[in-house]
């Protein structure tokens, strides 16, 4: 059995032990105490705009029916009849008022109430022996959304969503608050690779110092902005609350400048400005700082970038929302959606789709390089000699622990805020992930509240 | 979906220059001779595989209208190949071993709306993509109806639209750095 502790000890020396990217024991302290009760994200609102509407998401084996029902409430039920366990909706996306199970036709108002079944009379006496108006598909144990993203915790007590994400709600809006009216995403496109989830979840949390290398070939032909894939030691990175993410160091401007130069127009701007806060327009306009990839704990991951997408070298941003759906010890699904904000000119949604398109996503020419990676270190991460081997996860400290990369004074961004290469971030989503796997208090780095 | 239509003849002339063009175009791919293949595509072509999804019968779509894995314009499609060609392609370097399968073609005269006085042939085929990788992964296989616009240019068909409807809604291979 999986010694927790140990890996605990392990990760504070900035050891990771390289047998948890595959290891059945692992997974299965994973499914039950991190899967068990963390708020995962299941689907964003904008999904489900009308009555009915549905999509059907997991949560590792448990398979949720996100719906909006007729009042316009959108709840989360588990995907599975009351009766004989049938799923009761076996499409993945969908309008429906009611769901009926297909096995002996027990069925459901989108509500989650069980509206009628066959016979009742017959075959259970009416409501005597089955009091219809006690019955309801079973509901997620706890269903809250942050900015229209919709997450759901398999247990019925903890921490909220809002205690959950902490400061790191500075950096969210930057990605899903672009103006008052938030974001609508498109998608998902969905695959699986052979790879464990961890892997992805760490290197969209804080991994500035693979875009140089794995890259390299998007810098050779000039589909990113930035000419030098060195640059990206010039970025800040931070982690505060249950999220850490990568920034890039914008050159010398003012708010409205260098949103321009990552190819926002001057409407988007204007909305931005209005709808961020004065520490969240700060941090671009004073700091010069814009967010680029980032992992809400534990497995949503965002990304924010700004290609070249035509020859005369016009630049427009995307935002992508990334989920690593763990299937199992050694294979993960990727859901990955088109996100945009809802008051974008059409012209800007259309343009921002295709950099998305040619950047990220299945077929994304950065995304390829990286699956391609994290495939091999899973294969490699199974066998005997990987179980003595520690991979060292130790950049930014010295032999005696000291931090490398000082913290920067006056950055105006909550939590911690290094700049250049290092692992800090990885080392605090790895210390939250075995604090879960130990069973103890969930260990923060960063814990709530503002950075004086 | 659209209905059942029948194909021209396969000894139509347009039949086997379309079916044809698409066998040394699978080659060109399994060569992995992708600036060749460049040259085979119009300036304005179109190429588009929507995400495919699991809905109910009555439903009336079964795939995203919004999302795709491709939506490629030339200039996506070229920065795809210049990528390739680079020394930093990791995930085809190791290059995969591919085998583009294509089988079942049927054609039709003219574009949508055209009686193919001008040439225009559509084509449609079924792919099996097999594609392996190193020494121990599983191999992984994308199936797929292709619904293409062969256009008549100097030198034989070029390919001026493609549509492709992949049939699985959950893809069960690492990445699209393949052409399909």
């Amino acid at each position: 059995m999986t010694d927790a502790s140990a890996i605990v000890a392990s990760i504070r020396e900035g050891m990771i032990p390289a047998y948890v990217y595959s290891d059945p024991d692992v997974f299965e302290l994973e499914r039950e105490r991190l899967f068990g009760s963390a708020w995962v994200f299941v689907a964003h609102e904008s999904e489900v705009p009308s009555p009915g509407d549905y999509v059907v998401r997991r949560v590792l084996d448990d398979s949720f029916i996100v719906v909006r029902d007729e009042g316009g409430v959108v709840r989360v039920h588990f995907n599975m009849c009351l009766h004989r366990g049938m799923q009761v909706c076996r499409a993945e996306v969908g309008n429906a008022s009611h769901f009926r199970c297909p096995y002996h036709g027990w069925s459901y108002r989108n509500d989650g109430r069980l509206a009628g079944l066959p016979f009742h009379q017959d075959a259970y006496g009416g409501d005597d022996g089955l009091p219809r108006a006690e019955h309801r598909l079973l509901p997620a144990p706890r269903v809250e959304a942050i900015d229209g993203l919709l997450f759901v915790s398999l247990a019925a007590d903890g921490p909220t969503l809002r205690e959950h994400v902490g400061d790191f709600v500075h950096y969210l809006g930057c990605y899903t608050h672009q103006s008052d009216a938030g974001l609508e995403v498109r998608g998902p496109q969905r695959w699986r690779v052979r790879a464990n989830w961890k892997i992805g979840s760490e290197n969209f949390v804080g991994d500035m110092y693979h875009t140089p290398q794995t890259h390299r070939s998007v810098v050779d032909i000039g589909l990113f902005r930035e000419p030098k894939a060195h640059k990206r030691k010039e970025g800040i990175l931070y982690f505060a609350g249950a999220g850490g993410g990568t920034t890039y160091k914008l050159p010398p401007g003012d708010f409205t400048e260098r949103m321009r130069y990552v190819g926002y127009p001057d409407d988007m701007i204007e909305r931005a400005r209005a709808a961020w806060t004065p520490a969240q327009v700060a941090m671009v306009g004073d700091d010069g700082f814009m967010v680029s990839a980032a992992t809400l704990f534990p497995n949503l991951s965002f990304v924010h970038n700004w290609p070249q997408v035509d020859r005369d070298g016009t630049v427009v941003p995307f935002i992508s929302l990334r989920q690593w759906q763990p299937v199992s010890p050694t294979e993960t699904e990727v859901l990955s959606w088109f996100a945009v904000d809802r008051q974008a000119p059409d012209a800007f949604k259309r343009e921002s789709y295709r950099a998305y398109l040619m950047c990220f996503g299945s077929s994304g020419m950065f995304e390829q390089d990286d699956v391609e990676n994290w495939v091999s270190i899973t294969q490699v991460s199974r066998g005997t000699m990987a179980r003595r081997l520690r991979l060292n996860s130790r950049m930014g400290l010295t032999s005696a622990n000291e931090a490398i990369n000082q913290q920067v004074p006056g950055f105006s961004g909550p939590g911690a805020a290094r700049v250049g290469y290092s692992e800090f971030n990885q080392r605090d989503w790895l210390t939250m992930w075995s604090s879960h796997l130990a069973g103890g208090p969930v260990e923060r780095v960063h814990p709530l509240g503002p950075r004086q | 979906m659209t209905g059942y239509e029948p194909s021209l003849p396969f000894d139509d002339s347009r039949h086997l220059a379309a079916h044809r063009f698409l066998v040394e175009e699978a080659a060109i791919l399994d060569f992995g001779d992708w600036a060749r293949w460049l040259d085979l595509l119009t300036d304005d072509v179109r190429y588009v595989m929507p995400v495919r999804v699991t809905t109910v019968r009555d439903t009336g779509y079964d795939t995203r209208a919004d999302m795709a894995h491709f939506d490629e314009d030339r200039y996506a499609l070229e920065k795809r190949v210049q990528r390739l060609l680079t020394d930093h392609a990791w995930t085809e370097d190791p290059r995969s071993r591919t085998r583009h399968l294509v089988t079942n073609v049927r054609c039709f005269p003219g574009e949508d709306g055209d009686d193919g006085a001008a040439g225009t042939v559509r084509a449609e085929s079924s792919l099996l993509l097999f594609r392996s990788r190193g020494d121990t992964r599983d191999a992984e296989y994308v199936c797929a109806l292709r619904r293409d616009v062969l256009r008549p240019g100097s030198d034989g068909y070029q390919l001026a639209r493609r549509h492709i409807t992949v049939e699985e809604s959950v893809l069960r291979t690492q990445n699209l750095a393949v052409f399909l």
